[in-house]
């Protein structure tokens, strides 16, 4: 099938629904895509900048049209329309359109991914939190962790900001629970080590933890070496690179066990009840706290 | 005619240049600035941002009163250090944008009207 002959398709569909869809915006995209994933219908695209959506950078888009996704090649140089809705909390490309085909050849075959299985067991690597000290994901065993990654510059509200806004409602409604919050943890690594040194991470953490340092005790802003980092990501299916003091990066959730095994993933739909209640029902998996939050009193 | 026409070129094109010559350099300057805000400020301040722990404040009018929303003086540098450094939540633009860069920015904050 030819792509140009879908674009009057598309538009017409596109005309027929912007009527019932107020609320959503358009932005124009200029990229090239450098994978894609037919059964996810996603492309990942490394685009130019997008004024008022986001500056240039690499990132997976989906796209609305799944026989799209069949058509493009990595290395196809494309121009699409982003379309935006639920005050930019979902996003996917449409009117995708080729613009030159001649980059095929020449693109690199996707890294393969070496995302652990759930199920297995998470690398027990070192990382250094916002203090300085060195801890492990072992440490944390007996308590379901909940893990992330930012970087402390991130200036995209749909990315890091939300991530740890959504961590900081959770680390609040658990506190409100001191069994559940007892059981449980929050990681948040950064994929910026040269930047997010212990201090800035901690500046960082304390604005999301309304500067009360009390809360590290239950959630820790790592950093880590940058071979390290590279190593937990590959492992929890992460993609990241840098350039000009930017990071582009995919988003994931991990949900750890109290045994240390991965149990789920989030990469692109999520709410924080969603990802809240996942953690409470494994904390329920631990029968009885590793230690009483207060001594017992005998009598 | 034709007279007529050619003068009313001649004196629409000095119209022109006296324009470019009394606002240029400034007017540049808030133009680059927009392109920045537009691109790297625009989303957060402009936008509606669902699920971020603090609501970031409208730029409008931002230097009109003595203070910024969080207290501090309404002052270029105080502008400048917060948008390198960042303000709890806010990001750090730090190494993310040139002198040039963040004086084209305070530019273009001060039309916000
Ligand atoms: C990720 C979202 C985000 C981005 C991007 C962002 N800001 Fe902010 N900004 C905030 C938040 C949140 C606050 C409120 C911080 C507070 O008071 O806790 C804020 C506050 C401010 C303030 C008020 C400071 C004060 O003292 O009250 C200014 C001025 C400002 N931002 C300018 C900018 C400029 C200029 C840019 C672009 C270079 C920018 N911001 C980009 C989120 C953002």
């Amino acid at each position: 099938m030819n792509l140009q002959k879908l674009v009057p398709v598309v538009l017409t569909g596109v005309l027929l629904t912007t009527g019932c869809q107020s609320s959503t915006k358009r932005y124009n995209l200029r990229g090239q895509v450098l994978e894609k994933s037919i059964s996810t219908s996603e492309i990942t695209v490394k685009h130019e900048d997008i004024p008022g959506f986001m500056p240039a950078m690499t990132m997976p888009y989906k796209v609305k049209d799944p026989a799209v996704v069949q058509e493009l090649q990595p290395g196809d140089a494309i121009a699409a329309e982003v379309v935006t809705a639920n005050n930019g909390k979902d996003y996917w490309l449409e009117d995708v359109r080729i613009t030159d085909e001649s980059g095929r050849k020449s693109a690199k075959p996707a890294a393969p991914a070496h995302r652990l299985e759930v199920g297995e067991r998470v690398p027990d690597l070192p990382l250094i939190n916002q203090d300085g000290k060195t801890f492990r994901f072992s440490d944390f065993k007996g308590k379901a962790l909940l893990v992330t990654f930012v970087y402390t510059r991130c200036p995209m509200p749909t990315f890091c900001p939300r991530l740890s806004s959504q961590f900081a409602k959770i680390q609040n409604d658990l506190a409100k629970s001191p069994e559940d919050f007892a059981k449980t943890h929050l990681v948040t690594i950064s994929f910026d080590p040269k930047y997010d040194t212990a201090p800035v991470l901690r500046k960082y953490g304390l604005a999301y933890l309304d500067n009360d340092p009390a809360g590290f005790s239950h959630w820790d802003f790592a950093s880590t070496n940058s071979g390290d980092l590279r190593k937990i990501a590959d492992a929890f299916g992460l993609e990241y690179f840098e350039e000009d003091n930017q990071i582009s990066h995919t988003m994931d959730i991990v949900l750890i066990s109290p045994e240390g095994k991965i149990m789920k993933y989030w990469a692109t739909e999520w709410t924080t009840a969603e990802l809240e209640d996942a953690l409470r029902q494994q904390a329920k998996t631990v029968s009885t706290p590793q230690k009483p939050l207060t001594p017992r009193k005998a009598g | 005619m034709i007279r007529i026409m050619q003068s009313a070129c001649f004196v629409s094109a000095v119209f022109a240049f006296a324009l470019i010559l009394s606002g240029c350099s400034p007017k540049e300057s808030e133009l680059r600035g927009q392109e920045l805000f537009d691109l790297h400020c625009a989303v957060c301040h402009m936008g509606p941002t669902p699920d971020l722990k603090k609501r970031p404040p409208r730029l409008e009018k931002l230097f009109a009163l003595k203070q910024l929303p969080s207290g501090a003086p309404a002052t270029d540098t105080q502008v400048r250090k917060t948008i390198i450094e960042g303000l709890r939540t806010m990001p750090a633009f730090d190494k993310r944008l040139s002198d040039q860069g963040l004086d084209d920015l305070v530019a273009y904050l001060h039309t916000l009207k």
